[in-house]
């Protein structure tokens, strides 16, 4: 019995005045086998738009060496093997590798990706961090900063002591030092430029959004009264913006006076493992919770987030008049503004 | 109207079958939302992410979870069904044993890949949409899978008989009201290769008719991959037109 199977009927409303290919064939006892795969993408077959989806036949040819996103399959007729795709992405090629670029996934960590995380669970020497990656990374105790001086020995009054540098829920930005063989990752943050996150706003977007740039903290000059604003673009799609607070660098504490190196070191550890926000202005606030909306209106459009991008979409907010947190929910204002800063990239 | 059934369809035809991915923008990796005719599902993925429990751990490959959720208005009458639902539970096993055979889970050890479904209205053909939508979610959710897995219903009419005794033609993706009528059954295939990963059925049949019936849902699961795989394509192709700009 030569099975034929009518694709459903489409949905047709009144203002829909196209003729309906897939609607009832009353015509089928008459031709045997027409129509069975006619919207079915043929396998092996090249498709527009240089999408491949799972289970399609990427190349039989046996000079091709297969990647990621791929798998390799035994025709049953010829024996030859062939490369299946196992995502739905892009075929990428390097050289004779052959691999796919999945649409949407999930954040891989690499050696020195700088990342924020948070803190999942406090064990005897090391923490636990979500950095949304397969495996939680792990954060030592010896790869931070210890109060006291970078050169001091870690000693068994630090690892009691160790939810006062870290508890669990704080956010943190730090490093990808090194990796293990199953991918889980191992972060430090052995420089002042890292260590606990506090002042400001926590967000999440896809790994994919966040383009890799030559550095990953920016520093913004906010109007309206709003201050310097930092950013924190973590590779793995997690995003801190909190209010620009002074780097403690050999040339000075915070008040801008001069200190010796020990003596920076103490009040550097003092001031980063500190739970308690400064105060920030209104005006502060409503710039952060600006530059975040940009942020996720930029990400949900498929706009990859880079410094130019969100320099760019913060002016065209600011233009817009857009006040509050909401709006970057909102897909009609969101796509405004990542409209009007595409327009202005093409400008430059 | 002769040969039509109660709902105006032809034996072969299909029920309109809508999906759509990226449904849910945060919390979730993947997602997916699909209407085989009423019948309506929602699917998430979560994972590969750290497992939630110790038990759950496999040091070669990724653990498959699944939660499947009822909604207590889904049907046509009121119910709350509970985590230790039969049914709940059966479905759950269904799903989860499916797709580990399905996805590549060697790739990644000591992880947990979670699909969560949530039934809002069911039609008939609940557990096919179940899987259709878990498949469209993995998809999305950029997990490695060997092929599209595709499910569909097949019914047996078991009163109508013609006078030569032949037996009638199977009927294609059941409502809810042939599924409470007559019997059928779900078949899941493996993309285009009419390989069988899943086949349930809850009645009694005569051995005969069994081949038709199968027969039929592998061709239903057929041209599902085709709708699926064209609504992949389109969405992939705009999600790349977007980056493009």
């Amino acid at each position: 019995m030569p099975i034929q199977i009518i694709a459903p009927a489409p949905f047709v409303t009144a203002a829909d005045e196209e003729d309906d290919e897939g609607g009832v064939r009353l015509d089928f006892d008459n031709e045997g086998d027409i129509a069975m795969d006619s919207d079915a993408p043929r396998r092996a077959g090249r498709q527009t738009g240089g999408i491949v989806t799972p289970g399609e036949v990427v190349t039989d040819d046996p000079q091709w060496m297969r990647g990621h996103g791929t798998y390799l399959c035994q025709s049953h007729e010829s024996g030859s093997q062939s490369i299946v795709s196992s995502l739905a992405g892009t075929i990428s090629k390097t050289n004779k590798l052959l691999s796919i670029r999945a649409l949407k996934f999930r954040y891989v960590p690499e050696i020195g990706d700088l990342v924020v995380g948070r803190i999942l669970e406090v064990q005897t020497k090391r923490w636990r961090v979500d950095i949304a990656a397969p495996h939680s990374a792990t954060l030592l105790l010896s790869s931070i900063n210890l109060p006291g001086g970078i050169l001091r020995k870690r000693t068994s009054t630090d690892e009691l002591q160790i939810r006062t540098f870290f508890s669990e829920g704080d956010l943190l930005v730090a490093e990808v030092q090194t990796l293990s063989n199953d991918g889980q990752a191992s972060l430090h943050t052995r420089s002042l430029k890292y260590g606990k996150l506090r002042n400001g706003v926590f967000m999440m977007i896809d790994a994919g959004m966040v383009r890799r740039m030559k550095s990953h903290v920016l520093t913004m000059n906010t109007s309206n009264g709003g201050g310097e604003v930092d950013i924190y673009l973590g590779v793995n799609g997690y995003i801190y913006i909190a209010k620009h607070t002074t780097p403690l660098t050999e040339s000075g504490g915070p008040e801008g006076k001069s200190v010796s190196i020990t003596r920076l070191e103490e009040e550097a550890s003092e001031a980063i493992y500190s739970n308690v926000n400064e105060e920030i202005s209104p005006e502060t606030r409503a710039e952060i919770a600006r530059i975040a909306c940009v942020i996720g209106a930029l990400a949900k459009n498929g706009v990859k987030v880079d410094e130019e991008m969100v320099h760019l979409g913060y002016e065209a907010a600011l233009e817009e008049f857009l006040q509050g947190m909401e709006w970057g929910g909102d897909g009609e204002m969101g796509r405004r503004v990542v409209e009007a800063s595409l327009v202005k990239r093409r400008e430059q | 109207m002769e040969g039509l059934r109660n709902d105006g369809r032809r034996w072969n035809e299909l029920r309109r079958f809508h999906c759509q991915l990226s449904t849910s923008s945060t919390n979730s990796d993947g997602s997916s939302y699909i209407e085989q005719g009423f019948t309506k599902v929602l699917c998430n993925i979560t994972g590969p992410a750290e497992p939630s429990s110790r038990q759950k751990v496999k040091q070669d490959s990724a653990t498959v979870s699944c939660e499947v959720y009822f909604a207590a208005f889904s049907g046509t009458d009121r119910i709350k069904r509970g985590r230790n639902d039969k049914k709940v539970q059966e479905l759950q096993t269904a799903i989860q044993q499916t797709f580990s055979s399905i996805i590549l889970t060697h790739l990644f050890s000591r992880s947990e890949i979670a699909i969560s479904i949530h039934i809002l209205s069911q039609d008939g053909g609940t557990l096919a949409a179940c899987i259709n939508a878990t498949t469209l979610a993995l998809i999305d959710a950029g997990i490695p899978l060997k092929d599209y897995v595709c499910a569909c219903t097949a019914g047996q009419s078991t009163s109508i008989f013609d006078s030569e005794g032949t037996s009638p033609d199977p009927w294609l993706d059941v409502n809810y009201l042939e599924e409470s009528d007559i019997p059928s059954l779900t078949v899941a295939t493996v993309g285009d290769s009419e390989k069988i990963v899943a086949l349930t059925m809850e009645n009694k049949v005569r051995i005969e008719r069994l081949e038709g019936m199968i027969a039929v849902g592998v061709s239903g699961c057929a041209k599902v991959r085709g709708i699926m795989d064209k609504e992949v394509r389109r969405h992939g192709k705009e999600k790349l037109e977007a980056r493009g700009e």
